[in-house]
């Protein structure tokens, strides 16, 4: 019995010395910060849908996407091909005739959060955001910066 | 005249043996440059990089690696700490507290098997496993002292070393475990378990001593930007 306890106390010493080192150890990321302002759930935008080219800024690697609106709701072609994150809400803000829209995704399955900003001038979109993934040992951040062109081909899909 | 020349010869003798060491080390040196320039190499032509799209198998081969880590680490005479020098390599200081914590969960598990693990039931599981090496050290350690037992960490040493490592046990623990090339002994897994075996060494202190010993090369990734 006393050596059962004393395995039970070197397995609880360990997982107690893990869950402290990883405590202490294991900065968190923040997400984008989003300009503040006055925000409201958007409906500028739905209907739209935008063909972005954009860059991870770390590793400079190249990412092509699709960003969708429809009823209040945003989605990332590519983040739902990743991690299924269905569709969120987003928000705007329109100041001198320029929308500028954010909306924040978190992936159902997985612990993904990406945090989107945008501005629509006309048809055309530049983008900000970033994707973090929060495992508990530690914590990965992508920034990316992306430009676009509204593709007036797909809308009738994204207002699906 | 003839008292001169002993003196001579010894000097002669001491110049090559220190010449002997500076050359030794020197090649050491120049190894581990080799080494640091051939992994660097190594980590730039697979260019691993975590993006959206692999991000779930790289996590998937980080656990994968971890249980891998921690086992093997833990099995006497079974190089594991290049798995973890692999992982910093590829994943650089992110992922140094995950290291750290499964180095401390093996030598803790090959200490606890060691130490709860009756001798003659751990030498039988080794054969088992196919690990003779690793069965034939548990049985070379069964009929001894613990005292032997330790004395057998410090395979080589000299006399005055075996009295220091006995008084001074958990510092020698933590020497033989960061000691270059101490895989000719079984490794930090293998001393773990002999640690255990041995009888000496309280849960405690053991657990409190790995926690430190093994801390160096994860808190130097870390906090000072050491690069492997």
């Amino acid at each position: 019995m006393t050596q059962i306890l004393q395995i039970a106390a070197i397995a609880v010493a360990t997982l107690g010395t893990g869950a402290a080192t990883m405590t202490v150890m294991n900065e968190d990321i923040p997400d984008f910060a989003v300009p503040e302002g006055d925000w409201k759930a958007g409906h500028e935008l739905d209907g739209s849908s935008f063909e972005i080219l954009g860059t991870d800024v770390a590793s400079g690697a190249v990412l092509d996407n699709r960003i969708m609106f429809r009823d209040g709701t945003f989605q990332s072609a590519d983040c739902q091909n990743y991690c299924d994150f269905g569709w969120s809400a987003y928000q705007t803000k329109v100041i001198d005739g320029v929308v500028h829209f954010t909306a924040r995704t978190v992936c159902p399955d997985a612990p993904h959060t990406v945090v989107w900003y945008g501005t629509v001038i006309g048809d055309e979109v530049v983008l900000e955001g970033t994707w973090t993934t929060r495992r508990w040992y530690w914590t990965n951040q992508i920034a990316i910066t992306a430009t676009g062109v509204e593709d007036p081909g797909a809308a009738d899909g994204a207002s699906g | 005249m003839q008292p001169t020349a002993p003196r001579a010869e010894a000097g002669r003798l001491n110049r090559t043996g220190a010449g002997s060491v500076l050359l030794r080390l020197a090649i050491l040196v120049a190894v581990l440059a080799l080494a640091t320039w051939g992994v660097h190499l190594i980590r730039d032509a697979l260019e691993l990089q975590v993006r959206p799209d692999n991000e779930q198998q790289v996590h998937r081969a980080i656990m994968l690696g971890s249980v891998a880590y921690v086992g093997l680490l833990a099995l006497p005479f079974v190089p594991g700490a290049e798995i973890g020098l692999a992982m910093l390599a590829a994943f650089g200081p992110a992922i140094a507290p995950l290291i750290y914590i499964c180095t401390v969960a093996s030598m803790t598990l090959a200490y606890t098997v060691g130490r709860f693990l009756p001798i003659r039931a751990l030498e039988r599981l080794l054969l088992i496993l196919r690990m003779r090496r690793a069965a034939a050290l548990v049985a070379r350690a069964a009929p001894l002292s613990p005292e032997a037992r330790l004395a057998m960490l410090l395979d080589g040493q000299p006399k005055r070393a075996l009295g220091l490592g006995l008084r001074y046990r958990y510092v020698a623990l933590a020497l033989a475990v960061n000691t270059p090339g101490n895989s000719i002994i079984g490794g930090g897994g293998g001393i773990m378990m002999m640690a255990g075996l041995s009888g000496i060494f309280s849960p405690l202190s053991t657990f409190l001593t790995v926690a430190i010993a093994v801390s160096p090369v994860p808190l130097a990734v870390m906090f000072l930007g050491l690069r492997i």
